[in-house]
């Protein structure tokens, strides 16, 4: 068994979608630092995926400090790390200008689009609630 | 880096019948190959060339390295190799046959043997011939895996089983996987089995390599395009020859980009469409066939 939950869609690489899968349950607290992380070989197996995409699920995930190889002990999962100034400045002003054209494109009000961030917030918090009813009912 | 399999201008023919033609394709060391293609597209045909079963009426391969028309006992105790309808003693009992086989494999693992045994749930002391499909292909694998062979050859291993039993054939290939060299060749004509699993796929119609190259890179440069026109126009030209499939209605343009890159392929639209905006949404391998497989048979755009 999995620490968390992968549902492949078609078209978009598989190491991506796990990737994002592991970070998920990393920042909501399903994963906890010093969690043992699972091998290659039990990811590759459980995920049906090839053996070189499971690793290069574990590099990815280690390259941007959310793992920890500790020699002997296996693969960990890290303290969340401080994220530099270019890495927030990337998010805040790059991807959140992505989100709002979307959002403009569909017509979806700013406070619509508010509420359904601070939903998916406290969501992805450790111990949050399902959000999806909150938006369901905007829409 | 030898590559595993190497065929090169493989042909082909049973009578005048080209089954085979002008086939190449490399299956990199420690790589999973998906060898796809419809029934009857000659990928059966190209397994068994490669395997030494039949002769090729021209061009080569080479399976680790081995000219395959000179593949002998040696050679086949480093490739494991289960056919379409793989031919198992029906008397005897699932040990009584890794018994038999054992000694054939000098890195024959009985360890490994047993391990699968259980993880595939398999009766050892009943005859196989009271076996079900799924547990007869699972047998196979065995057979073929526990003396860790370098290449394992599978051809169309998931036809007809339930999706329990592919998974099960599937994390004891993984069983194995992973633990240095180790190649795979497995043919299918279904994309979806292999999907995930595969990290490099060919893609074999009418006897011919439509393309072979890693999924990465084939889930990067294809994309479907719709460019949301401002007013009504009629198909550009010069049209790209990478938009494949090329659908225009009153204020919409569809196509399927086969060399997309967002910065290029925006300013490409921008060039043909007066700043019109595109939105390129990622494609399932299935998509990317199908796109394929009809610029193939129309050589362009499709009405």
């Amino acid at each position: 068994m999995l620490p968390f939950k992968v549902t492949f869609k078609p078209g978009v690489p598989a190491c991506e979608q796990a990737v994002y899968a592991a970070k998920k349950s990393i920042i909501t607290g399903q994963l906890r630092p010093g969690d043992e992380f699972p091998s290659v070989r039990a990811l590759s197996q459980a995920l049906k995926i090839n053996p070189n995409t499971a690793h290069k699920v574990v590099a990815e995930l280690t390259r941007e400090g959310l793992l920890e190889v500790r020699p002997g002990l296996g693969t960990v999962v890290a303290e969340i790390p401080r994220s530099s100034r270019e890495q927030r400045a990337t998010l805040l002003k790059d991807e959140l200008e992505r989100l709002v054209v979307e959002a403009k494109r569909l017509s979806i009000d700013l406070e619509v689009l508010h509420e359904a961030v601070t939903g998916h917030w406290r969501r992805l918090s450790p111990g949050g609630a399902p959000v999806e009813k909150l938006v369901e009912a905007k829409l | 880096m030898t590559p595993a399999v190497e065929a090169d201008r493989l042909t082909h023919r049973y009578g005048r019948q080209e089954a085979v033609s002008e086939l190449s394709f490399q299956v990199p060391e420690s790589s999973i190959y998906a060898f796809l293609g419809p029934n009857g597209a000659g990928k059966t045909t190209t397994i068994k060339i490669l395997m030494n079963l039949l002769r090729p009426s021209g061009g080569h391969a080479a399976v680790l390295g081995i000219p395959s028309s000179r593949l002998g006992p040696e050679g086949l105790q480093n490739i494991g190799y289960v056919s379409e309808n793989q031919k198992l003693p029906e008397s005897m009992t699932l040990d009584q046959l890794a018994a038999f086989c054992a000694p054939l494999y000098p890195k024959w693992d009985d360890s490994l043997c047993s391990t699968l045994v259980q993880r595939f749930d398999l009766p050892r002391r009943q005859k196989i011939s009271s076996f079900s499909r799924g547990m007869k292909m699972k047998t196979a694998v065995v057979m073929s895996l526990a003396y860790r062979p370098r290449l394992l050859i599978l051809d169309e291993p998931f036809s007809g089983l339930d999706p329990v039993v592919r998974d099960e054939i599937i994390e004891g290939m993984l069983e194995i996987a992973g633990r240095g060299e180790w190649s795979v060749l497995v043919s299918s004509h279904d994309l979806s089995e292999v999907e995930n699993l595969a990290d490099h796929v060919g893609f074999i119609r009418q006897g011919r390599m439509v393309v072979s190259e890693p999924l990465e890179s084939l889930q990067r440069r294809f994309r479907e395009v719709e460019v949301t026109l401002a007013q009504p126009c009629p198909q550009p030209q010069p049209w790209p020859a990478a938009w494949l499939r090329a659908r225009i209605s009153e204020r919409v343009v569809r196509f399927v980009d086969s060399e997309y890159d967002e910065a290029r392929t925006a300013e490409r639209v921008h060039q043909l469409f007066d700043d019109a905006e595109a939105v390129a949404s990622p494609m399932s391998l299935r998509e990317i066939f199908v796109a394929l497989a009809r610029e193939e048979r129309h050589g362009g755009t499709d009405a």
